[in-house]
This record gives C-alpha cells, structure tokens and sequence, in this order.
C-alpha cells in the first residue's frame, strides 16, 4: 500500500515553483492507480517522491508501513529495490547486453553472477525476451526495450511498480502490448502499479482509480468508471473528451444536430454497471417508443465496457420518462 | 644511422606512457569528483560543502591547464628533485608531464560523464544503487569508448609536450629532432625523427580508435 499523506515540493530554480501541493493519496495493494495530467502538473515529481528520488519539503510517503522521508543510505537503497520502475525512455544501460541490463539490480544488491544470471534469464523467457538476452538495447525496437526495463523493475520482486510515462514515447499498438503486460503482470503477482501519464486513454484501459492534477495539486479522485461516466472538473472533462470519440464534443453535437433537426437528441455516458444489460431495448419496449442509435463510442476497460452513445428520438415522444428511466439505471443524460 | 634513434624513440616512449599512467589514475578520480560534487542527482543532496568542493577543484584544473609547460617545469623543480632525486633527466621530466596532463585528462572525464543519459543514473538510483555503483557500473561503464579515446588524446598530448621537456635533458625525439637535427642542420635527421614521431601519434590514435569503437555498443 502506498499513502501519501499531505507531501509538497517547492523547486527554487528560476523563481518559485510549486510542484507539489498539498498532495494526499492511497493506492491500495493491488491496485493499478493511475496519476494524469498536463505536462507541468506535478505528477512526474510526485511519482519520484515515492521511491525518494525527490525528498520531499512536507508531508509522509508510506509504503508498505514504512515512512520513505525518514529513510536515508541504505535503508533506503534497501526499500527502492522493492519499488521498481520504469520510465518513458526506457532508460537502460547501452553497455550491458538485454540478461545484463535484467541481471543489473540483483548486481547492485550484491546477488553472485550466476544466480543471478539465472533469475534473469528465466524472467526474459516469461516476458518474451529469451532469444534477444546477449543483444545490445541498441537493436532493440521500443516496445523490446519497454520489456526489458519492465523485466529490470520485476526481478528484484518489488511490491510496488512506478510508470513514469511507460508508453508515452511508443506506438499505439506496442502501447496496448506494454498496457496488457502490465495489467498481467499486476494480475498474477498482485503488484500494486502506480502510473503517471498524460495520456487519459492509458488511464481508461488497464487502471482500477485514478486522480487527476493540475498545477501541484490533486484535483479528482475516483474509479476510472466513475470519474470517466461523471467528471467533475473541467479539466477532468476535457482530459476525457479527447478521449471518448477522438472528436470535440461540442462539434459532434453541432453536427448531429445539423443532421437530425427534428426530434430529441440524447448523449449517454455508460458506466461498467448497466452497459451489459439490454437497456436501450427494455426501455423502448416499456414506453413503447422507437430509438435510433446515431452514434456510439464504448470501449474496453477493466471492468467491462464503458462508454458513450447518442440517441435520436422522435419529435413527438414526451423524453422525461426515457432520461429518468436511464438515470434510474445508472446511465447518465445529456440532451443536446 | 638509425641506432642513434633508438635511446631517444624510448625515451619518447618512456615520457608518455609513464606520466600518461599517473595522469589517467589522478585525472579520473579529480574528473569524477568535479562531476558528481556537480550533479544534485547523484548525490540527491545539495549541501554547501558539494559546491565548494566542485568549485575548486573546477578552478584547480582550470589553472594547471593554463600554466604553460615549460614554467611548469621551472615552478616544480624542488618537487622534481624530492620526487625522483634529480632535476635532470627522463625522469626528472615526468613529474611536471603529469601536472600538465592531469587537469587536462580530467576535463576530458567530465565531459564523457556528462554524456551519460541522466535517465540511466535515475533509473539506477532508482533500483538501489549507490554513488560506488553508479560510478563504476554507470558512469565509467556507459562512457568506456568516450574515456578511451579521451586516453588516446591525452597521449598524444604528451608524445608532443614532451619534446619540451628536453629542456631539461629529457632527451625523447622530439629533442632530438630540434638538436641534432634542426640545430645542427642535419635535415635528414630531424625528417627521420619528425616521421618516427609522426608513426607513434598514428600508433596510438589507431589504437585508440579500434578499442574506443570495440566497446561502442550504442
């Protein structure tokens, strides 16, 4: 379990900066949480905290019980070996071939050559790197290095797993890869993962909760269902809208509405609860009335799908009884 | 004819691979000092006492770079004396070849530090390691083809700085160009010996070259 209790960090180069503010948050053990934001947010530096990469100015950062601020020298190196992490720029060592680079941890806690050696090799064998251990990084693609570094921050068997932007510099599809490894990983051993990115989709497909920031300070907290079927904040809205269709939300409504001038149109945001059931149908059964499906967006995530739709109903259907139906159910109503 | 080059192409050899030796043992660690009392990274502190020390020792080797070789020379004569019981010589030379050597390797051990991805110190900080960890299996390891050649350079520094020390009966080719050759009017001489020192700079920059690209696996 990691408990960040009321931590803040002032950088004083160039001015004053407030990195973190005030920032409290736990991550539960087995928890995937996910940490977003723009760029400048504080998230970066509030992930660094966790392992005491950045001491902090106030505050206490607890993992597993142990209060990270008090520790120093080898206690802490101690602690870090059971925090792995892994970073947007993979960050391994060119000189050491791909067994080496895994191997390198165990080296650092003084584990003999050939143990260790061992516990590597087995470890790139279960994340599909076997035929690539005595390569170099540099023949690597990035979704390989990505593994590795996962295969690096994995084999000292850390309780926790910190991603600093771990898929931000790879492509789409080797995103999804990492994501799954990931959401595999924390699936089998149990690891709890804390990530941060500015990417709101990486949030959507494998986080259980996630918190959002905004100039140093936690501005929403929630499940990835709820936070993504009911924002609270703007910005919480706007991280998600560029995620829900790809497209501007208000320029769909716009040009929905330029296409079907008569009649109602309804946005449905769809949380992991009720998108399993035959809503739509049941409700147009009840009220006797006829629904037309004008677009939808429901994608994937860890608790099943979630998503957005747009309804068109005739002009002549009274839609009071159709929006408290559906907010009944969970679904929440927009009319445009 | 070409057994009187013999001693001096010794010579040569002697005034760089000795000083060089001493040079790259002081030069790196007065390099690794200046960087890591320079990064707030590594030591994940930013005391006082890490910025002093960077300072001067950074002014330090700013100062023995400029101090010209052969006042170099003259200034550490009682030193030359006490270290190797002479102030004439081969060996009496060695003494200031290290002390203008020294800073100069050390600079270029900054800069192949410097080099090194920041990301990777991070990442094994990160992973638990310590300041002996990150410079021997970080710093040193990941900057191996930019230290080796910056070794080479540094070698061929000397070959040149110590036909200077013939100043004070180094001897070397260098000298022997200039005396015997040049003073002398022997042209034949002093193009021989200029070639020999010509085949020792290619010598040691080939070399250089094929260790520095051997460990180069970027």
């Amino acid at each position: 379990m990691i408990e960040i209790r009321n931590v803040s960090k002032t950088f004083h180069t160039n001015g004053e900066i407030k990195a973190v503010d005030d920032v409290s948050l736990t991550v539960a053990d087995g928890e995937i949480f996910g940490i977003v934001g723009y760029s400048g947010a504080g998230k970066s530096t509030l992930i660094r905290m966790v392992n005491q990469l950045e001491r902090c100015d106030s505050g206490a950062i607890f993992v597993n019980g142990t209060d990270m601020t008090e520790l120093k020298g080898e206690e802490l190196r101690k602690k870090r070996r059971k925090i792995g992490m892994i970073f947007q720029h993979f960050d391994l060592l060119w000189s050491m071939s791909v067994l080496e680079n895994i191997a390198f941890p165990l080296k650092l806690a003084g584990m003999p050559k050939e143990e260790r050696f061992k516990k590597a090799s087995d470890l790139a064998e279960k994340l599909g790197l076997k035929d690539k251990i005595n390569d170099y990084p540099r023949s690597l693609s990035g979704g390989q290095k990505q593994r590795v570094a996962i295969a690096r921050a994995l084999v000292s068997d850390p309780d926790i797993l910190l991603c600093d932007e771990a898929t931000s510099a790879l492509d789409p599809k080797t995103t999804d890869d990492i994501l799954k490894l990931l959401a595999d990983i924390n699936k089998e051993y149990g690891l709890t993962i804390l990530m941060i990115t500015h990417q709101m989709e990486t949030v959507q497909k494998i986080c259980h909760r996630l918190a959002v920031m905004a100039d140093g300070k936690v501005i929403e907290v929630g499940t990835v269902s709820k936070i993504f079927a009911d924002p609270q904040n703007d910005l919480t809205k706007k991280l998600i809208q560029t995620v829900d269709t790809g497209l501007d939300v208000a320029k769909m409504a716009q040009e929905l509405k330029e296409h079907y001038p008569e009649g109602h149109l309804l946005r449905l945001s769809f949380t992991q609860e009720t998108s399993g059931k035959p809503l739509l149908y049941e409700i147009a059964k009840k009220l006797d009335i006829s629904v037309n499906i004008v677009s939808a967006n429901i994608k994937n995530t860890q608790f099943g799908p979630l998503g957005v739709m747009y309804i068109h109903i005739e002009k002549r259907v009274e839609i009071a009884a159709i929006i408290s139906e559906l907010t009944n159910q969970g679904v929440k109503v927009e009319v445009i | 004819m070409f057994s009187q080059f013999i001693d001096p192409f010794f010579e040569t050899v002697y005034l760089t691979i000795v000083p060089l030796l001493f040079s790259v043992l002081f030069g790196s660690i007065i390099g690794t000092v200046i960087y890591v009392t320079g990064s707030r990274l590594i030591l994940q502190s930013d005391k006082k006492i890490f910025r002093v020390i960077n300072r001067v020792a950074d002014a330090l080797v700013n100062i023995c770079r400029s101090i010209p070789y052969l006042i170099l020379i003259v200034w550490l004569l009682p030193v030359t004396n006490f270290l190797t019981g002479s102030i004439i010589g081969t060996k009496a030379a060695v003494p200031a070849l290290v002390v203008s050597a020294t800073p100069f390797f050390a600079r270029m051990v900054v800069i192949a530090f410097s080099e090194v991805d920041k990301g990777v110190i991070e990442a094994s900080l990160a992973l638990g390691g310590d300041l002996k960890d990150i410079i021997f299996n970080v710093l040193i390891r990941e900057s191996k083809p930019a230290l080796i050649s910056s070794v080479a350079v540094t070698a061929i520094n000397l070959v040149s700085y110590s036909a200077m020390a013939g100043a004070i009966g180094a001897g070397g080719l260098g000298f022997e160009a200039f005396q015997y050759g040049f003073a002398r009017r022997n042209d034949e001489l002093m193009f021989i010996a200029t070639i020999l020192i010509v085949i020792i700079v290619f010598a040691i920059q080939i070399v250089g070259d094929t260790l520095a690209h051997r460990t180069d696996k970027r």
